[in-house]
């Protein structure tokens, strides 16, 4: 660790780094921040820095506990975005005063369960497809936002006015050691669509967490606004990020199988049946918000039932066509996460239900061969979700209580929160018909 | 401190003392064949110094070749010096990377080491790589491109300055791992290639391109 830290200290005093963030991650997956200057970096590597650990538990803190947030110097990176004043920033694992993981942080439960499964042999490798808004700067709060562009599905400039947004967003992700596969335009207008290249699940969760801050900082900069609101307009498409899921055993892809018209080995099989086994418990993680549900409502590709297949647009998974001589690209691509999730409690609990299948010896579902409704039906909204969220035994296990309540009553908050709001759509139904 | 390595079995403290001004720490290789110091906590030198003169078994031609035949030294830049009437009867002249003639000045001693370092991984007498538009300053941890910094994070680091520093040479991802990282981590071997494609994607086009992939084995670096 001492090269690390060597490394911090040398580049921030040769490069002029003025502060450093310290990013963490709260149980919803958004990313908090304590600022601190040069000085206070080298006791901030050797000793960590306090916060109350209630701020890592979402809008609905259990109770005040003292924790300390210590910088991961692996993850130290100078910001590109507004290069007059230089700063970095490194990732924190949370700890308790006596060292041990703090129960509340995201980061340190994918950890635990990368540990469980580097234990077994196994490291899981994944890919990722972001997509995501930008509109004109927000009105009003509620107000619906303003699209840029009347582009479309791979469309090209001149109607594509975000291109010199995607072009500055990768540049970005680039300088932060992202590397960005490819973009395009999405189908709804105003939807962009990044593809982030794969690594171990930990530097994904950490590349999404910058991501999402890399490209808000990049519409910022032209005066627009990126959101990973799942779903913003009505009559389009929402925003999904698909998960595209391998698991090596050293060198070797272990969802890959010789036979060429096998789509995955019988080590992949279990893991996938897994997956979808524990799917619908999932569903809390996968879709966390009120507003996930509506994406999944309607339709535009987005799964409602536990369903895989090769050749469907729809199903919750979906299993590539192999291209011949490529064993490394055997996964599966699990459709139903969105964006605005918490990348590391979804990678942990994906991982830890594709073990469960292997430990176990699930038996995988049939292919579903069109893109009809077969498999159990994923829960309808949020309520639905959080109750098998919280009756699971495999979350709870995998998470631990700490996270699991503090996860349950954002939750359960949210929800009430709805369920006492009169709506646009109440007006306009009910006002004159009652 | 870098480790220096002092081969030959001569009395005299003279070459040890001048590598200690140089700010190394000199250890001295027992003259019955082994390749190490008895000490040695390091795998390798930052340079070997063969004094040529005090030599006979092994030869120096015999030394330098297991030197560049071990797994771990193969790399060390090697100085050899020779007696003052050595030259006369060339042996050992084609020897090493680089030649001293006793007696030598810590001045002299610097430059050759200067030279033998950049002969063998391309690092300049000031701690600097130099490919193209690309430098590479091994003391600062800083690398910059047409003199723009470019900000890498440790590990991309540490990957493009073994690959910089041992150019011409195919490096497995195994070997890679063992070299570079060396410790825990959660990629297992794809780690090797995820982190070479960040640090292509942050060099650019001009110098992505020295990162070849060698089909089904692993990477090498162009340039130097």
């Amino acid at each position: 660790m001492n090269g690390h830290r060597q490394f911090v200290l040398r580049t921030v005093e040769e490069r002029g780094v003025k502060f450093i963030r310290l990013w963490f991650i709260d149980v919803l997956g958004l990313l908090k921040s304590i600022s601190i200057p040069v000085s206070e970096l080298d006791s901030a590597l050797e000793e960590g820095v306090g916060l109350d650990g209630s701020s890592l538990e979402g809008a609905s803190r259990l109770r005040e506990h003292d924790v300390i947030a210590h910088p991961d110097p692996r993850t130290f990176q100078v910001l590109p975005w507004r290069p007059d004043s230089l700063v970095a920033r490194m990732f924190c694992d949370v700890r308790q005063p006596d060292g041990e993981p703090f129960g509340g942080d995201s980061r340190a439960a994918l950890r635990r369960v990368l540990d469980h499964a580097s234990g077994l042999g196994y490291t899981m490798q994944v890919g990722c497809e972001v997509e995501f808004f930008i509109f004109g700067p927000l009105g009003k709060n509620g107000s619906k936002p303003q699209t840029l562009d009347d582009g479309a599905y791979f469309d090209l400039t001149p109607l594509d006015v975000g291109s010199d947004f995607r072009r500055r967003t990768i540049e970005y992700l680039e300088q932060m050691g992202i590397p960005v596969k490819a973009s395009h335009h999405e189908v709804a207008p105003s939807q962009h669509e990044i593809q982030l290249a794969h690594t171990d699940a930990l530097s994904m969760a950490d590349a999404v967490s910058t991501f999402r801050i890399a490209v808000k900082e990049a519409a910022h900069e032209l005066s627009a606004y990126a959101t990973f609101m799942p779903k913003p307009l009505e009559d389009h498409p929402g925003s999904g990020m698909h998960l595209h899921i391998s698991l090596f055993e050293g060198d070797r892809n272990a969802f890959h199988d010789t036979e060429p018209d096998v789509p995955l080995s019988p080590l992949g099989r279990s893991f996938l049946a897994g997956v979808l086994a524990h799917a619908c418990e999932l569903s809390a993680v996968t879709n966390q918000w009120i507003n996930s549900y509506r994406r999944l409502a309607t339709g535009f590709e987005a799964p409602a039932n536990v369903s895989w297949t090769r050749r469907g647009a729809s199903a919750l998974v979906r299993v590539p066509s192999r291209r011949p001589g490529r064993a490394d690209g055997t996964r599966f691509e699990l459709r139903s996460p969105d964006p605005a999730c918490n990348p590391y409690l979804v990678l942990a609990l994906i991982l830890a239900s594709g073990l469960r299948g292997i430990e176990r010896g699930y038996e995988l579902q049939a292919e579903s061969v069109d893109d009809a409704a077969e498999g159990r039906r994923l829960p309808l909204d949020l309520r639905e979700a959080t109750d098998l969220f919280e009756a699971s035994e495999l979350v709870r296990e995998t998470l631990g209580d700490r996270l699991v309540d503090a996860y349950v009553a954002n939750k359960r908050r949210e929800t009430e929160d709805e369920r006492r709001t009169v709506t646009e759509f109440d007006r306009s139904r009910y006002l004159r018909l009652l | 401190m870098s480790d220096a390595w002092i081969y030959g079995d001569r009395g005299s403290d003279t070459s040890a003392r001048l590598l200690a001004e140089l700010g190394f720490s000199p250890h001295r290789v027992a003259a019955n064949g082994t390749l190490r110091p008895p000490e040695g906590e390091s795998k390798s030198p930052a340079l070997a110094l063969i004094l040529a003169s005090g030599l006979e078994h092994p030869s120096c031609a015999e030394l330098c070749a297991r030197l560049a035949a071990d797994e771990d030294l193969g790399e060390v830049p090697v100085l050899v010096a020779l007696g003052s009437g050595a030259l006369a009867d060339g042996l050992g002249v084609a020897e090493g990377h680089e030649l001293l003639v006793e007696p030598f000045t810590a001045e002299e001693l610097q430059a050759r080491i200067a030279r033998a370092r950049r002969a063998v991984n391309g690092i300049d007498h000031d701690d600097m790589v130099r490919v193209g538009s690309l430098e590479m300053n091994l003391a600062t941890y800083q690398v910059a491109i047409d003199g723009r910094p470019v900000d890498f994070t440790y590990m991309e680091y540490e990957l493009l300055k073994f690959l910089v520093t041992h150019p011409r040479r195919v490096f497995s991802r195994e070997a890679l791992l063992n070299r570079v990282w060396g410790y825990d981590y959660y990629g297992g071997a794809r780690t090797v290639d995820v982190h070479v494609r960040r640090v292509r994607a942050k060099l650019g086009s001009e110098h992505a391109a020295r990162i070849k992939t060698v089909r089904s084995v692993g990477y090498r670096w162009e340039g130097t």
